[in-house]
């Protein structure tokens, strides 16, 4: 890419005026300090929903339920009979929640929020985002989202027990009256419509600074790969969440005014709540990667020394996707009863997926190949994304084919279908980006050598986790299931195995975050050399607190 | 590569075949449950032959291609870079060539799905209009038996809707696990999959079912026939199976309807014609624990039993 | 040199509180919501204090909001580049907007297309096997009287025509610095909007059927009121840049608050136009067909 030819002459000031500690956390209207807001709230966010995945594997370890009732004897004071009616329903709340919270207040707001409002800035050079104080909002409404849902945690389901136990697909009637009547439901409604503004007004905002601010010289065919995934993942932010949130609507007014779109007695129906979801909830996964593939597409470009190949393959490839991610929602629904020929339109639309996405893949081998490749640790962890997202990525194809999906659908095989994609797809493209950005987000450096030590036990542990998870599925062990026959054992618990070397793997992640900020090395304004080429590298570790009083000037190299 | 090619398909028999029980799930194994109906068997064959080779021959590949890159392309190998970024040729092939196996699976995947999915026209079949053997044409003669699947929290509710009982009602009856809620004792039938009173049908006959939900949403699911239609409030699902083998085989509920979604397992025992035929006689006079009793060992060489009357 | 010199027209603006207090009032309204529909932490259902609080918390933190808006634009810091963005901002809003009301206009569709299918037309022997589907054997259901579309719902749409006429006078008149004519169109424009939403209150008065009780019932009054509820928004702002008007805001060249507060008005207007030719013209006309 062109960045390379940059003419600055901006004055470096690290001492410029900063706002006291209230104002500047509390009250700001600065990119990078939202940014940082919402990576340490994404970090808290991640670590609840990962106890809460270690509560999933710490049950299923063994057939019988034995954790859970225990939780509930200790914590209920229940005994016999109801604790272990309680820990059924407590089961289903935790992947409940360990899913909204993983997808909406972990994910999202690490790689978009966190991320997004950090490098697009800094990477289009604009001095900041178009709108800050609504960039701010954005933040803040989704931590009052994430209390909402956590509250609702602690309130009556209504039906036996706290907390919604239906599933982050939140499907009626189980997610209505007849299955959960109780506040934790709607509580669970209001916490999504929260997030939804917030990112909404996120989307809006990246839109515009990407559309409007970037630095005079860089066409939209210059702009950084970064930006342009941020862009396409806006847009499929402005366009899917209104669609959950009519669907949340809906559903807030069949559970407390009587109305009756999913009510089947009055003539509703519980299919068109699971239509309107996946018409969500599809382009969500891509909201959920599309950030990832701009992150690994600099990494692998820095770490090779060579400019990325096909930049603009790529940029399109990622539209492609995005568009294509708005027609194929119904490929979740292959088992509720669709017309023969829908299900054929839905697995043709699916696996054309697959085409983009390879082009991203073989792009990035291909941006390797000839270079100069050096192994830091940002470039295993990318390294690492690349090979577990396609192992994830076929198994998605495998279950595009309805006539295979009817087996495989609601099994294990599905879980661990979209563990590859997110827990080691999405999540590892994060850590790779962490670990890129550190030094410039925080201005220390981090021990090599640790992080380093963190992705090779992550990537062994989640492997283990995950991989045993599709012999359950393809042997047709269900999802969502608190317990299990004993011929399922053997897995389940190699799986429960895994989670225990990750979270070792976590514990080195905390150590080397501690070790970074203890010691305090002073970072570099451009660690990784010549092969970092965007904007953010020109600028000291930290960027100033007010970057680009001058705009910077991306001169035409004429290249691509 | 011969070794390589014998270990490979040595893996994919790994995949294909741990699975010895029929009906039921095997400790570590692998891969499908074994398959009973044509369904399953054209399902599982069309992964375990085809997308299964598909899926480890990409991840391989890129695996490789990674594996090359870092050896031969690290800075220790090659300490200056070259500055590449375009090769119109390949970047066509790495497109052309995903869509050439897509159009691949797509000529397996689609008759898959319409076979799966359109119902057999019986009467085509009887007169030998379409393709079959003498087995199904004389199976297809005999027409279908019809089923039906109400899903409820947390049981099932199994109607014959073309055998009326004694009160002139279809035959109907409700299937609760033996492990239902509190009872986990591991002595009592297949643990978390048999129940009280299964699902009978007989074996070699093509049948119609029929899902439908009082409450929530639930899900029909039989691993071994490759089947799972939803069971939704509202809605009427069909499908259709044939099961030729005499056993018994365990589903289970596959949509999360609430805090005992585990604990709705579904048991079919498919028995021969005639112990169909006494079945249904006690049936329709209303004994369902005598009709349980009458289907307790199923009726061929092998002489399935329930586990713990075998005892 | 504690500063270099800023030398760009982007608007870098000063922190604020709004933003927390946005989300404190957004938080405290949707738990007063949630008492007030189910109760919680005590309080029975029905207990309307904390919502109202909420809602009167949310108006509050708009109304402190945007006054600081128009005053950094009056102080100038809305120079070219950031009413650009504003534009864009606005119009990527009501982008997201026009896919919220695809989620009524689907709910609404699949009950008119389908039900055929869903009243189980296709499965020979449905009926013999289930009876719950008779809310879906004709389309409306049986019970529901629909409304004439050349009545009320005409007259409606004339209105809502002529505001979006009245509107673009305003804006025209604005633009050419005629101030009382600004005045005027925008005076008819809130007026017409006003009737607009008389006339609907009527309407749903004498409506055959409620939100309750049938799905007919309540994908027509999400689609409508959803709609009446974007008239009043939308008639609220034209009110606010009215009152900016008479206190002497907006140039000729720079008037981007009336701008938006127009546009929304279209977008309300349009929106209307496809309520009315499917929910109201087209039904009628099938079933008045045969
Ligand atoms: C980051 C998130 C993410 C991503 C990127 C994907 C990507 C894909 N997903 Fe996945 N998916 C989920 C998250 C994701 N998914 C989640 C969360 C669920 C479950 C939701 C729930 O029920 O709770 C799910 C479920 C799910 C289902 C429903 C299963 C079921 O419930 O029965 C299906 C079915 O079609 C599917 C398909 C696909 C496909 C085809 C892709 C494709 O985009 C993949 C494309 C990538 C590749 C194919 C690899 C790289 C390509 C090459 C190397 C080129 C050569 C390849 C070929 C020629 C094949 N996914
Ligand atoms: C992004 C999404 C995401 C992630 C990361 C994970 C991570 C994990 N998940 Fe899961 N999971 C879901 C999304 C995710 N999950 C969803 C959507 C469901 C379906 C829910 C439903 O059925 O409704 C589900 C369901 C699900 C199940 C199935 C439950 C069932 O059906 O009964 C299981 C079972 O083992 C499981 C386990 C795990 C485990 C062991 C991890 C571990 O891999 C965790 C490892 C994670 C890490 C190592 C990273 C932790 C991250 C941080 C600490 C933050 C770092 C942040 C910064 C640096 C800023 N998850
Ligand atoms: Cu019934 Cu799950
Ligand atoms: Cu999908």
């Amino acid at each position: 890419m062109p960045m390379d030819e940059v003419a600055l002459d901006h004055a470096h000031d690290d001492h410029d005026h900063k706002p006291g500690f209230f104002v500047r956390w509390f009250m700001s209207t600065n990119h990078k300090d939202i940014g940082t807001l919402y990576l340490i709230f994404a970090l808290i966010a991640g670590i609840v929903g990962y106890a809460l995945s270690g509560l999933i594997r710490w049950e299923l370890a063994h057939p019988d339920i034995g954790p859970l009732m225990g939780m509930m004897e200790y914590f209920y004071g229940l005994e016999g009979d109801a604790a272990r009616e309680q820990a059924k329903q407590f089961y289903n709340t935790v992947i409940t929640y360990h899913g909204l919270i993983m997808i909406f207040f972990m994910v999202m707001p690490a790689l978009i929020g966190g991320f997004g409002n950090w490098f697009v800035p800094l990477m289009i050079g604009a001095p900041d985002m178009a709108f800050p104080r609504m960039n701010n909002i954005s933040f803040w409404l989704t931590v009052a989202g994430f209390a909402l849902l956590i509250m609702s945690m602690f309130v009556p389901s209504g039906n036996g027990g706290n907390g919604f136990g239906g599933g982050w697909v939140l499907y009626p009637p189980l997610s209505g009256l007849k299955g959960h009547s109780g506040p934790a439901m709607d509580l669970v409604i209001l916490s999504l419509h929260t997030v939804g503004i917030a990112s909404i007004l996120g989307a809006i905002n990246f839109i515009v600074t990407i559309l409007n601010m970037r630095a005079p010289g860089m066409t939209m065919h210059k702009m950084p790969l970064f930006a342009w995934s941020i862009l396409v993942t806006a847009a499929l932010l402005l366009l899917a969440l209104p669609v959950l949130a009519g669907a949340l609507t809906m559903l807030l007014t069949d559970r407390n005014f009587g109305s009756q779109f999913f009510v089947p007695e009055g003539g509703g129906d519980p299919i068109m709540f699971q239509h309107l979801f996946w018409f969500f909830g599809h382009p969500e996964v891509y909201i959920m990667i599309l950030p990832g593939f701009g992150i690994v597409s600099h990494i692998i470009s820095t770490f090779s020394k060579k400019p990325i190949f096909g930049y603009l393959g790529m940029a399109y490839a990622m539209v492609a996707i995005g568009v294509i991610g708005f027609i194929v929602w119904a490929h979740h629904m292959y088992t509720v009863g669709m017309p023969v020929d829908m299900k054929a339109y839905f697995v043709a639309a699916t696996m054309v997926i697959a085409v983009p996405t390879g082009i991203k893949i073989f792009s990035w081998i291909a941006t390797m190949w000839g270079g100069s490749i050096t192994f830091a640790v940002p470039m295993q962890w990318a390294i690492g994304f690349i090979f577990l997202f396609t192992l994830g990525g076929v198994t998605g194809v495998v279950l595009a084919n309805a006539g295979v999906d009817h087996a495989l659908h609601d099994t294990y095989y599905v879980v661990a279908h979209f563990h590859y994609v997110l827990s080691l797809g999405a999540v590892f493209a994060l850590f790779a980006g962490w670990y890129y950005w550190f030094e410039k987000m925080f201005g220390v450096k981090y021990n090599g050598f640790l992080g380093g030590l963190h992705f090779w036990v992550t990537f062994i542990g989640s492997n283990m986790i995950f991989f045993p998870q599709h012999f359950l599925g393809l042997n047709g062990m269900p999802r969502r299931y608190v317990d299990y026959n004993p011929a399922y054992e053997y897995w389940h618990y190699w799986s429960s195995i895994g989670y225990a070397v990750s979270a070792v793997g976590t514990g080195i992640f905390f150590l080397c975050m501690a070790d970074a900020f203890l010691r305090r090395r002073k970072a570099e304004a451009n660690p990784w050399g010549e092969g970092a080429t965007t904007l953010e590298w020109t600028l000291p570790s930290p960027p100033p607190f007010h970057q680009y009083n001058t705009l910077p000037r991306v001169k035409d190299t004429g290249d691509h | 590569m011969r070794y390589l090619v014998s270990l490979l398909s040595a893996l994919s028999l790994g995949f294909a075949g741990t699975a010895l029980a029929q009906g039921k799930p095997t400790d570590g194994a692998l891969g499908f449950q074994e398959p009973v109906t044509e369904i399953a068997r054209r399902g599982f064959a069309f992964h375990d032959s085809f997308l299964l080779w598909m899926c480890i021959l990409i991840t391989l590949f890129v695996a490789l291609l990674l594996v090359f890159v870092m050896v031969r392309y690290n800075a220790k190998a090659n300490p200056v870079p070259s500055k590449t970024t375009h090769n119109t040729f390949i970047e066509i092939v790495w497109t052309l060539v995903p869509v050439g196996i897509l159009v691949l699976i797509s000529i397996v995947s689609f008759p898959l799905l319409y076979y799966v999915d359109a119902e057999p026209d019986l009467a085509k079949i009887a007169s030998g209009e379409v393709d079959a053997t003498a087995e199904e044409r004389a199976a297809a003669a005999d027409g279908w038996i019809t089923v039906k699947a109400q899903g409820n929290q947390w049981n099932w509710t199994y109607s014959y809707p073309d055998e009326v009982d004694a009160d002139g009602f279809a035959l109907e009856f409700t299937s609760n696990p033996l492990h239902y809620g509190l009872s986990t004792d591991p002595d009592i039938g297949e643990r978390y999959l048999s129940v009280d009173y299964p699902l009978v049908v007989p074996a070699g006959r093509y049948v119609r079912y029929y899902t439908a939900a009082s409450d929530v949403i639930h899900s029909f699911a039989m691993p071994s026939f490759g089947i799972k239609t939803d069971a939704v409030p509202g809605r009427l699902n069909e499908g259709w199976f044939k099961v030729d083998e005499p056993d018994v085989y365990y589903g289970q509920c596959s949509e999360l309807c609430g805090k005992n979604h585990a604990f709705m397992p579904i048991e079919i025992r498919v028995v021969p014609q005639a112990q169909y035929d006494a079945w249904l006689a006690i049936m329709r006079s209303g004994d369902f624990d005598a009709a349980a009793q009458r289907v307790a060992v199923i009726e061929t060489d092998q002489q399935f039993a329930r586990l713990p009357a075998a005892e | 040199m504690a500063h270099d010199e800023v030398r760009h027209d982007y608007h870098l603006v000063n922190p604020s509180a709004w933003p927390l207090l946005g989300s404190l009032a957004v938080s405290t309204l949707a738990v007063g919501g949630v008492t007030y529909m189910k109760g919680l932490f005590g309080f029975e259902k029905g207990s309307w204090y904390l919502m109202a609080f909420g809602f009167a918390f949310v108006a509050y933190v708009m109304f402190g909001w945007w006054r600081e808006v128009i005053k950094e634009s009056r102080g100038g810091d809305h120079t070219p580049v950031v009413q650009i963005g504003l534009r864009y901002g606005m119009l990527m809003f009501i982008a997201s907007e026009v896919m919220f009301f695809v989620a009524w206009f689907w709910s609404f569709f699949e009950m008119t297309i389908f039900h055929g299918a869903r009243a189980g037309v296709t499965f020979d022997s449905a009926n013999v096997l289930y009876e719950g589907l008779s809310a879906w054997s004709s389309w409306p259901p049986p019970g529901v009287e629909t409304f004439n579309p050349f009545h009320l719902p005409l007259i409606n749409t004339m209105i809502l025509l002529l505001s979006g006429t009245t509107v673009t006078w305003a804006h025209h008149a604005l633009q050419h610095g005629n101030r009382k004519d600004t005045r005027n169109g925008l005076i008819l424009t809130i007026l017409l909007g006003a009737l607009f939403t008389t006339v609907q209150v009527i309407e749903y008065a004498e409506a055959g059927f409620s939100y309750s009780g049938t799905l007919y019932g309540s994908a027509f009054f999400m689609a409508t009121g959803f709609h009446g509820a974007h008239v009043l928004i939308g008639t609220i702002f034209l009110a606010v840049c009215l009152f900016r008007l008479m206190a002497g805001g907006f140039t000729p060249q720079k008037h981007f608050g009336f701008e938006a507060a127009a546009w929304y008005w279209h977008f309300v207007d349009v929106v209307w136009l496809f309520l009315f030719a499917f929910v109201y013209v087209a039904p009628y006309l099938i079933l008045e067909g045969g």
